[in-house]
């Protein structure tokens, strides 16, 4: 009916004004997060753990699986030899190390970022996705829609977290692939929920019904006015789902049911030396600290995000 | 009131009917295919007024199979008087008093053995002759037994004995070093050195009376070649899985039985590593390029495998730079991995051991290669079985070893599995302990241990399955119904020398094929019967039956008694 009308308002005027809100409600955020000391750190953390991700094989002085037996003059489950600390300089350096199987724990623990990280943004990602899609179209559509979708993902909540992890990896295998489709399925109903209350208080707004009244499609208010105003909380529940998936996964990797032998999983890590806890204790710590690092840094800037964009909290942030 | 006059007649009528079933379970222990061969003392004259003595009323019972066509060992075992038994066998089997000393072959009352109904309470209260009755069994938390004050030999030294288990080793030792267990089965290699440098501990070293191997079944792809398993065989370091991997005392296997049993280690030593050799060997197979496989294994420490994890990494890592294989690693649950692994599931390579039960040939080869064999391995290889056959129905050592010798040289031929360790481990206790021991049977002996209180508490690697032992074939299970079960003759303690135990001896004719046993005269069980010759029949006879009524035990596969006598008697046809 006012496809005439529509175009050139729309193009002109809307478009531009969303452009312009979001691009502040960005730099609001980055200077709001930059003020925050525990977000830089966190930043910095998590650039750090990029950039070891990115660059193993460079800092990495082994192949995370080759077995030195017979390369080097090492033994199973050495204690790490740092000359600067006073190891002879006849040995080879392992920074931190030497595991079970007799490979270098340094190389395995920076090859271990790599499947972390991976892990914690693919899982949170897909989940995102699934869950951002079934939360906008139950909020926006409401009725017997809402009703369906949200009492399916009442029942996936229900369930505790890790226990229903454990069940969906048990039937599909164990492996890492399938820990983290099992991690995302558990996570999609948190997302899904945060979308859902925002694309509800969204909805309601006058730029939505602007919009409407101008004779925007559905599909055009839901994802080109309604979810972009809606991605604050998600950017929080997702940030701080990353840590989550991270731990998560790596729990069903100490378990055995996530990344499998001789992959250099951090959990997987952790669980293969659990014996050797007393008598090679930093078999257990470097992976150990590892996890607690990278789950410390999205915390921390989860926290960081959520004080930024939260309204309510901008004073308390700025303590 | 009619109600009433219903109801007291329909008692009436059940007491009957429990009556008459009683009596027919007598009958199920009573000969199968033979009246009792003795004649019935009550036929004689009564004496006057004086009640009947106890020994009046014995009835001799036999079980016999009609024939020996049926596959087994065993052809009779007969009752012949209260405290005489008597075994017939179908082929000479010189080794039958190591085989009878064996704790599945432990005696129980035929009455309770009968009121179990073969099952039930028997897998937690088994009642037995031993130094150790069970008085409670926490499931999930610990076993707790009690002196027998009747026992017939030296009375146990504790009043109390106390099994707990832990699948970590460093938590084993942590209980150790606080003190509040006397005891630890397999501490971990690498803290051998720890318990020897600590002055409150003992370490013992348990000989290395074991195998580890790596098996595979020839009915799956690509193993049904035997180039395929040569191949793997000669790729495979094992020198350098044992000097990384296993402690001190452990060697790498020439043979797949230990060389300290007699005939062991005849015959051709294994195949030395040659990865070259290997690729070559797998390339004229058709698999220039490799494959891909599983290695299944289970994460239970054993003597033969002290760090399952870690050798089965090397291993996966070795066929990956030897021969190119890409093998994925499984992990399984104990009992699954047994089970699948006996009825020949596991289409990949698995790692699995065996230690000792008692020293012969046929407690290794027989019991994996052997006619009763499982399909661990696939189908068997007919040379291999006929060798076995023909060597364990001779008497002499000198005399089986020929058979032996070919049999050892099939088995590497044929390649159904790579024999790679004889793992040493060990025990620890507290070093106030006296007569601490090691087994190299795994069957530690506790009653004549002594921590200097009233009790001793041992912990292990894991949870007894049950403890009715015919039907259980893990170390765990076995151990702890050492304690409160005999068999006729026992191993020496800490060794392998057979001795009286329940049966002062067990006498053979001049050909090996009948042995007769004496029992012990006043021997009761932890109920206060007496042990007669009864009793052996019954026990043995439930395992030996299949359509015996009392044939159920755990699972019903009654495992020990098919591999070590050849075969069940009415077995249903598979």
């Amino acid at each position: 009916m006012s496809k005439v009308a529509e175009l050139p308002l729309d193009d002109a005027g809307i478009g531009n004004i969303s452009d312009y809100r979001s691009n502040s409600l960005w730099r609001l955020t980055l200077r709001r997060v930059l003020r925050q000391q525990s977000a830089i750190i966190g930043l910095i953390l998590l650039g750090l753990l990029v950039f070891l991700a990115i660059a193993a094989p460079i800092i990495a002085p082994y192949d995370p699986d080759q077995v030195l037996i017979g390369v080097e003059d090492v033994k199973k489950r050495e204690s790490p030899c740092i000359h600067i600390l006073g190891c002879s300089t006849d040995k080879t350096q392992h920074l931190m190390g030497i595991d079970g199987n007799v490979r270098d724990e340094f190389s395995r623990v920076i090859y271990g970022t790599r499947v972390s990280l991976r892990v914690g943004f693919v899982t949170v990602s897909f989940a995102v996705l699934v869950g951002t899609l079934l939360g906008a179209i139950s909020g926006f559509l409401g009725g017997w829609v809402d009703n369906i979708i949200m009492r399916i993902l009442d029942v996936v909540l229900a369930f505790p977290f890790l226990l229903l992890a454990i069940a969906i990896v048990s039937v599909l295998g164990p492996g890492l692939t399938n820990a983290m489709l099992a991690i995302a399925i558990v996570s999609i109903p948190s997302y899904a929920r945060v979308v859902r209350a925002s694309v509800l208080s969204v909805r309601e707004q006058d730029f939505v019904e602007a919009s409407r009244a101008l004779g925007a499609s559905n599909w055009r208010i839901l994802f080109g006015r309604i979810l972009p105003n809606s991605l604050p909380p998600l950017i929080v529940t997702a940030t701080l789902g990353i840590a989550t998936a991270i731990l998560d996964t790596a729990a069903l990797s100490f378990i055995g049911l996530g990344a499998q032998p001789p992959t250099s999983e951090w959990g997987a890590m952790l669980a293969s030396e659990r014996n050797q806890v007393f008598s090679a204790p930093h078999l257990v710590f470097f992976p150990g600290l590892a996890i607690m690092l990278t789950v410390l840094a999205f915390n921390l800037l989860g926290d960081g995000l959520r004080d930024a964009l939260d309204p309510r909290l901008v004073h308390g942030a700025k303590k | 009131m009619k109600k009433w006059y219903l109801f007291i007649v329909m008692l009436l009528l059940m007491g009957l009917v429990a009556c008459g079933t009683g009596g027919g379970n007598n009958t199920t222990a009573e000969p199968v295919a033979e009246e009792p061969v003795a004649e019935e003392p009550v036929a004689e004259e009564p004496m006057e007024e004086e009640p009947m003595e106890e020994e009046m009323a014995f009835e001799p019972m036999v079980m016999a199979a009609e024939n020996c066509d049926y596959g087994g060992l065993i052809k009779e075992i007969a009752a012949l008087d209260e405290l005489t038994v008597q075994f017939t066998m179908c082929a000479p089997d010189p080794a039958f008093p190591s085989k009878a000393a064996f704790t599945a072959f432990a005696i129980q009352p035929s009455e309770y053995l009968e009121a179990t109904g073969g099952t039930g309470d028997l897998l937690e209260k088994p009642i037995g002759t031993g130094p150790y009755m069970v008085e409670n069994w926490a499931r999930g938390e610990e076993v707790v037994f009690k002196r027998y004050d009747g026992y017939w030999g030296d009375a146990a030294k504790t009043e109390t004995l106390v099994f707990r288990w832990n699948s970590e080793a460093a938590a084993r030792l942590l209980e150790l070093q606080a003190g509040t267990v006397d005891g630890i089965d397999n501490p971990a290699p690498d803290d051998f050195a720890t318990i020897e440098a600590d002055s409150s501990l003992a370490l013992i070293n348990r000989p290395a009376l074991n195998i580890f191997y790596v098996a595979m079944n020839n009915t799956y792809e690509p193993f049904t070649d035997e180039k395929v398993r040569q191949a793997i065989a000669m790729g495979i370091d094992r020198q350098r899985i044992v000097d990384n991997f296993y402690p001190a005392g452990s060697e790498v296997a020439s043979h797949f039985t230990p060389c300290s049993i007699p005939n062991a280690c005849v015959g051709d030593s294994w195949y030395e590593f040659d990865p070259e050799a290997a690729r070559a060997l797998l390339a004229e197979a058709g698999f220039p390029d490799g494959f891909s496989t599983e290695i299944a294994y289970r994460d239970v420490v054993r003597s033969y495998l002290p760090e399952p994890g870690v050798v089965a990494q090397d291993i996966q890592a070795q066929l990956k730079e030897n021969l190119n294989i890409d093998a994925e690693i499984v992990v399984m649950e104990s009992g699954a991995f047994l089970d699948a692994s006996d009825s020949g599931d596991l289409p990949g390579l698995h790692l699995l051991g065996w230690g000792a039960d008692y020293p012969d040939m046929t407690n290794f080869l027989d019991y994996h290669f052997g006619a009763g064999a499982s399909k661990q391995f696939g189908d068997k290889f007919d040379d291999i079985t006929a060798a076995l056959t023909q060597g364990a129905a001779l008497a002499s050592d000198e005399a089986r070893m020929p058979f032996y010798e070919e049999a050892n040289n099939a088995i590497k031929q044929h390649v159904p599995m790579i024999p790679v360790a004889h793992g040493g481990s060990g025990v620890a206790y507290a070093a106030a302990v006296e007569g601490g021991h090691a087994s190299p049977l795994g069957n530690e002996y506790f009653a004549v241990m002594n921590p200097g209180k009233d009790t001793f508490v041992w912990m292990q690697n894991a949870e007894p399955i049950s403890l009715y032992c015919s039907d259980e074939t893990d170390g765990e299970s076995l151990r702890a119904c050492e304690q409160v079960t005999e068999a006729l003759l026992s191993y020496e303690i800490g060794g392998t020398a057979v001795q009286p135990a329940l049966a002062t001896s067990c006498d053979p004719n001049e050909d090996l094929t009948v042995w007769t046993c004496h029992l012990r005269e006043g021997v009761t069980f932890h109920d206060g019967s007496k042990l007669d010759a009864n009793d052996v029949v019954v026990s043995w006879g439930l395992q030996w039956d299949a359509s015996h009524p009392l044939h159920i035990g755990n699972t019903g596969a009654f495992t020990y008694f098919s591999a070590l006598w050849g075969g069940f008697l009415n077995a249903p046809e598979e």
